[in-house]
């Protein structure tokens, strides 16, 4: 399972690497931390032309926190990221999802904007950001723009980054006090892409949820808010059938593909559970933060 | 017990002297090899399951720099001779045989099979020069599964077949069917599926063939179970006599029965060497290990048990088919097998069997640990079936039926008695250690609770050798032999056949030869992997415990006489007088009198000790088995089932296993291990997947689940205090029986897990989405059941 | 083709490479070093595993070219001239391994955690070494030979201390 063939270009700036990308447009694919697009290489299904390595640019690697604002930058790798006291503070979400991503030599290499640029569904990164409502600003020699996460991911391993674009940072909102968190998973095995995937953020307020967001991974070619269930949540207090209900709400719309791993059947039952679950956890840790 | 002459390393977890390279990173794997001019090489494969090939135009492949040669199926049909897979060829078969040319000449038979064979400086030119040649396939309706197999309308695989039918449907009886089932209280009659799944080792097939036209001699560094039948493989094919070629093996990463004799890319390997006049190397990637190098296991079984109201199990009439892929290897070898052991240790008195084989577009069925492991897994689930129906606890049902230990002993009604057989005590025992009263009590409280676990158990017997057989024509499988040899430097060097992949060969066979020939541990060396230079042998089928640790016994025995009678006349002692202790021999009681084994060896070299003594000290040995035996053991199983997500974890897993006399306990104990993991994969990870065209969907790691540290608990084993059958070799297998008897186990406890569901379980693969549609179809089944009655 | 050095043991070793030359195969055909194994190519068995710049990495996922001015650790340099180091030594103790063929990928994994995770308990090892794939040992071994090096480890501290 040797690579094929291609042009290698190392790019020492984000200008040179835009660059780049504007000369080659779609013949070029940008290499992160490779531990998805190097196997994809591998199996022959992936063959750019020209292979754009930006593992140099520094510059984009660091989080920071401004306003309410935690920027991370798209070369942070996932074990910075999973050390990193400032995510532990400010994104809970973030944090409970990093460890489930595939195991530690996968994250001693990949990174968080390689992982929401190369947007596979199955993945836990784009569901924390579809559930968080991050943003993600790319730069062109152009230019820089911001798209939010509800129009980032737009299909199987899509995403609106034009083919001249880098992903330079993601930012996401700091979590307010009165957060719980929980990232759920049916996986197969431990380490393993999400079956299913769930990422809860609940915020309450005196006992009562102000703030809900549900991100299926693993149910669509993308990660899928469960819209209905939030605003079915926020207002209420938490309680078991309230839970209960949300799940229903949560899977009722979810139409996922199916593969040797599950029936599509099969996932929307696992949502359901999810669902229920994730909610309790994030509910009681809401507790605990406060 | 055994008796050795001074136990001091044998029944010691003594530690590998494999580790000592191994943990360094200095084994020498066929891949790690390297010769001068050596090329790389790289398979065309079909993409359709099932096709005629048009035309190979491999022009643009071979203009492509660092491309040296292209050799399509037609190009190696002549240079070679055709014939069957070289395992076939040894075990013999009989029944129709299949026509078919070394690499696919006119069709296509699987995906994966390949057609074409490209010879480059690197193997990432040899993968470019593969995408560059081109082949014309016409489409053929593909025999993708066994029931389209079976319809005399599917276009026949192999032409010269005339259909898809390469085991023809035959029938045996034992004892009186009829008249058994006539008088049975009751009838219960089940159908089960075995899915297919396979070996996985972690190193995949390799070889590197070198050719030298000046000798004309093959040399073939293979990874291999036996150096010998890769041999006569290799020969065969390249129509030499087998002194033409030399096989080698170093260190090998696992096998599981994969990697016996040599496949068809092996053998076009060493034809394109021998036409190239050029070392070529071939390692399997991952894919075309998962895609094309074998699977196993698929079989289905409709089953009629004759039962009694007291849970007794007198007959079992079994229809059997199994799915053996294309290219014929070991599949049609394998319901004899299954037949003969069905019965296990229990007292059942009447047999039916009847199998169909068939041929189909998927890879071929080869050899996978316990390739009869179905048969267990029958039986055992049967008998748990059998206990619901009647209300009878497992333990129960089982102790009632087992086969009383007996003198002479009881008689499987297949023909084979159940010597020593110790299954009621390992029952018994397991019940002890994992104390069933106990887990029914958590069970119930759980279950109110809304936790669903299960307690599962499964007991096996296993021919590792098996009983002398009553003929006395010899042990039950063959001969093993040996070279014993004391070096000049006072190593007694030990030459085998074996071939280990994980077993420690080289450690538990010099734990023996250092006990019984009288040096240090350190003091012996294990020659393996050069058939010019080690005698016939395999390892497989869980025989070298007892074959091979049986010849090392009385082949050092044999060695030390005659080593003493040379040291007598160096000594001018009696050669009764003498003894080797710690490498020393010495004239009882008189210490002073120590020389090295060394100088004994040295002086028979010089000739000094006359015409009598050989120059080398050495001896050829062999050993039919002895008095041979049964291996086997009972498991227990414990799991948890969510039955939201239907995910299963093994909370606990125990087991109580007899294999005779143990070599190397902390070797024993990681077979038994290792086929336990097996087990559980399968059961819970692993299938090999094909859709209704023949398409492969498990080529990946992603897809081809493999269990994990998190996925195989602490496994408790206990050994039991054996039955001593021979005078001096009581050493008896364990390689295949962890993976024989864990998937009914682990099986059997899903199924009591679910049994509040009203759950019976007829398959063995139980991923989480097939969890919840079991118990989805029984809730539909009792829904429309209470329907129909109200 | 290129010419890249790269630390490899301590030591600063140069090739020509292609770009797409994984760093698994570098080392392995380039240079000679061939304890580090190749089983699935796709980042997955762990067999591949070598230690970057202090990290556990799967080899056969990173481009050689990626590795030149870093400094990679394999299987080789835990050596101490041939001897046994003391996570080897406990593996070996416990019988870890059988075939062998994971056992590099292994090494270093748990070489690099333990570092990390001194005082780590069963079922962290078991996590962190779940990304390795055994298929001859069920583990158990294995978890054994890695808590008896911690627990060696530990009490060498103590009575350092």
């Amino acid at each position: 399972m040797k690579l094929p063939d291609f042009s290698y270009e190392a790019p020492a700036t984000v200008a040179e690497a835009t660059a780049l990308l504007a000369e080659h447009q779609d013949e070029a694919s940008l290499l992160a931390g490779g531990q998805s697009l190097i196997p994809l290489m591998a199996l022959r299904l992936a063959r750019p032309a020209v292979l754009v390595d930006i593992n140099g640019l520094d510059e984009l690697s660091g989080v920071s926190v401004t306003d309410g604002r935690v920027t991370v930058g798209a070369m942070t790798r996932e074990y910075m990221a999973e050390e990193s006291e400032t995510v532990a503070a400010t994104l809970p979400l973030l944090a409970s999802a990093l460890p489930l991503i595939g195991h530690e030599a996968i994250r001693s290499r990949g990174t968080l904007g390689g992982s929401v640029a190369h947007a596979d569904p199955a993945a836990e990164l784009p569901a924390v950001a579809r559930a968080l409502d991050a943003e993600f600003v790319v730069r062109s020699q152009s230019g820089e723009r911001v798209i939010p996460a509800a129009e980032w991911f737009e299909g199987y391993l899509t995403t609106a980054r034009h083919p001249d674009e880098i992903l330079v940072e993601v930012r996401f909102p700091v979590a307010e006090p009165g957060t719980g968190v929980a990232f759920l998973e049916i996986a197969r095995r431990h380490g393993d892409f999400a079956v299913v995937g769930l990422a809860t953020s609940l915020t309450l307020t005196d006992g009562t949820i102000t703030d809900a967001r549900l991100a299926f991974s693993g149910v669509a070619d993308v990660p899928v808010r469960a819209t209905a269930a939030e605003s079915l949540l926020v207002g209420q207090q938490p309680s078991a059938e309230l839970f209960t209900e949300a799940a229903r709400l949560a899977a009722a719309p979810l139409d996922p593909p199916a593969d040797l791993h599950g029936s599509s059947d099969y996932r929307k039952k696992v949502a359901v559970a999810l669902v229920r679950r994730g909610l309790r956890a994030a509910a009681d840790n809401a507790h605990e933060r406060q | 017990m055994t008796q050795i002459a001074a136990q001091r390393y044998t029944g010691v977890s003594v530690k590998r002297s494999e580790d000592l390279r191994i943990l360094i990173g200095a084994g020498r794997y066929v891949d790690d090899i390297k010769l001068p001019g050596m090329l790389h090489a790289a398979f065309v494969r079909s993409p359709l399951a099932h096709g005629r090939v048009l035309k190979v135009d491999a022009s643009a492949a071979r203009a492509l720099p660092g491309v040296v040669a292209v050799l399509t199926g037609a190009d190696l049909d002549e240079m070679t001779v055709r014939g069957p897979d070289p395992l076939l060829a040894m075990m013999g078969g009989g029944g129709p045989t299949a026509e078919y040319s070394l690499l696919a000449t006119d069709t296509v038979r699987l995906v994966g099979d390949p057609v074409a064979v490209v010879i480059a400086e690197s193997r990432y030119l040899a993968e470019d020069g593969c995408e560059l040649v081109e082949v014309d396939y016409e489409d053929l309706p593909p025999v993708a599964s066994a029931a389209v197999a079976l319809d005399a309308g599917s276009t026949p695989v192999f032409a010269n077949l005339g259909n898809n039918i390469i085991g023809p449907h035959k029938r045996s009886e034992f004892g009186d069917v009829a008249g058994t089932f006539a008088a049975a209280d009751r009838i219960a009659e089940f159908h089960l599926d075995v899915h297919r799944h396979q070996n996985v080792p972690m190193e995949g097939r390799g070889c590197v063939a070198s050719y030298v036209a000046d000798s004309g001699l093959l040399t073939m560094h293979a990874a291999t179970q036996s150096v010998h039948v890769t041999r006569m493989g290799v020969a065969a094919c390249l129509g030499v006599a087998p002194d033409r070629v030399r096989v080698l093996a170093g260190d090998i990463g696992g096998s599981f029965g994969l990697k016996i004799g040599a496949s068809r890319e092996e053998l076009a390997v060493a034809a394109a060497s021998r036409a190239l006049g050029r070392p070529v190397k071939w390692i399997e990637d991952r894919g075309e290990n998962l895609t094309a190098s074998g699977q196993a296991r698929e079989e289905s079984f409709d089953v009629r048990a004759a039962v009694s109201d007291d849970g007794d199990l007198l007959g079992l009439d079994v229809s059997m088919v199994i799915d053996t892929g294309a290219y014929p290897v070991m599949g049609t070898m394998v319901p004899s097998i299954i037949e003969a052991m069905l019965p296990g240790p229990y007292k059942l008195a009447a047999l039916g069997f009847e199998s169909t084989a068939v041929v189909t577009n998927k890879a071929s069925y080869i050899a996978y640990r316990g390739p009869w492991a179905s048969e267990t897994f029958v039986r055992e689930r049967v008998l748990d079936l059998l206990a619901k129906d009647l209300g009878l606890d497992p333990f129960e049902i089982r102790l009632r039926n087992v086969a009383p230990r007996t003198s002479p002993p009881a008689m499987m009604i297949t023909g084979r008695p159940l010597t020593g057989v110790t299954t009621r005590e390992s029952l018994q025992r397991l019940a002890q250690l994992v104390d069933v009263p106990a887990f029914r009590r958590r069970q119930a409280a759980e279950r109110a609770r809304g936790r669903y676990l299960g307690i599962g158990v499964a007991t096996f017997i296993e021919a590792a050798p098996g009983p002398r057989a009553p003929e006395g024509s010899g042990g039950a499988l063959g001969q093993e032999s040996m070279r014993l040899r004391l070096a000049e430097d006072g190593i007694v060097m030990l030459f085998t056949g074996q071939m280990p992949h994980g077993q420690g060969h080289q450690t538990t066979l010099a734990q023996i030869a250092a006990d019984e020939f009288g040096v240090p541990f350190e003091q012996v060396r294990v020659v393996i992997g050069d058939s010019d230079a080690v005698p016939f042998g395999l390892t497989g089928g869980s025989r070298s415990a007892t074959m091979t640790g049986g010849v090392t016994l009385h082949g050092a025995r044999q060695l030390k006489a005659k080593v003493l009678d040379a040291a007598a006349l160096l000594m001018e002692a009696s050669a009764l007088d003498l003894e080797i202790t710690d490498g020393q021999v010495v004239v009882r009681g008189d210490p002073d009198s120590a020389i090295g084994v060394a100088e004994v060896a040295r002086q028979a070299a010089s000739g000094r000790l006359g015409a009598d003594v050989d120059a080398i000290l050495e001896v050829e040995a062999t050993f039919d088995g002895g008095e041979g035996g049964w291996s086997g053991g009972s498991h227990c199983a414990i799991v948890e089932v969510d039955v939201e997500t239907g995910i299963v974890k093994v909370e606990r897993y125990v087991a109580t296993e007899d294999c005779g006399a143990l070599i190397n306990p902390a070797v024993v104990e990681g077979q038994i291990r290792g086929g336990i993991a097996q087990g559980i994969g399968a059961v819970l990870l692993e299938r090999s997947a094909y859709d209704q065209d023949g398409n492969y969907q498990s080529a990946t790691f992603m897809d081809y689940l493999l269990p994990t540290a998190c996925d195989i608990p602490q496994i408790e084993i206990e050994h039991l205090q054996t039955v001593p059958l021979d005078a001096d070799v009581n050493f008896r297998g364990v390689g295949e029986g962890g993976m024989i008897v864990a998937p009914p186990t682990v099986v059997n406890a899903i199924e009591d897990a679910l049994a509040p569901f009203g759950v019976r379980i007829y398959e063995q693969h139980l991923p989480p989405a097939r969890i919840l549609e079991l118990i989805a179809e029984q809730a539909d089944d009792d829904a429309a059941a209470s329907k129909s009655t109200a | 083709m290129t010419d890249i050095t790269v630390k490899v043991n301590g030591a600063p070793r140069t090739a020509p490479v292609e770009a797409r030359r994984t760093l698994a195969d570098f080392l392995r055909d380039d240079l000679d070093l061939t304890g580090t194994h190749v089983g699935c190519e796709h980042g997955v068995c762990g067999a591949c595993t070598v230690i970057v710049d202090g990290r556990p990495v799967r080899s056969c996922l990173m481009l050689a070219v990626q590795a030149a001015g870093h400094e990679v650790t394999t299987i080789e340099g835990l050596a101490l001239d041939g001897v046994l180091g003391p996570l080897q030594q406990a593996m070996r103790d416990s019988h870890s391994f059988q075939c062998g063929f994971c056992t590099p990928g292994f090494v270093m994994q748990a070489t690099a955690f333990l570092g990390a995770h001194p005082n780590a308990g069963e079922q962290e090892i078991r996590e962190a070494l779940s990304g390795n794939i055994c298929r001859c040992t069920g583990y158990q071994s294995i978890i054994d030979g890695v808590l008896l090096a911690a627990e060696r480890s530990r009490a060498d501290v103590g009575s350092d201390g």
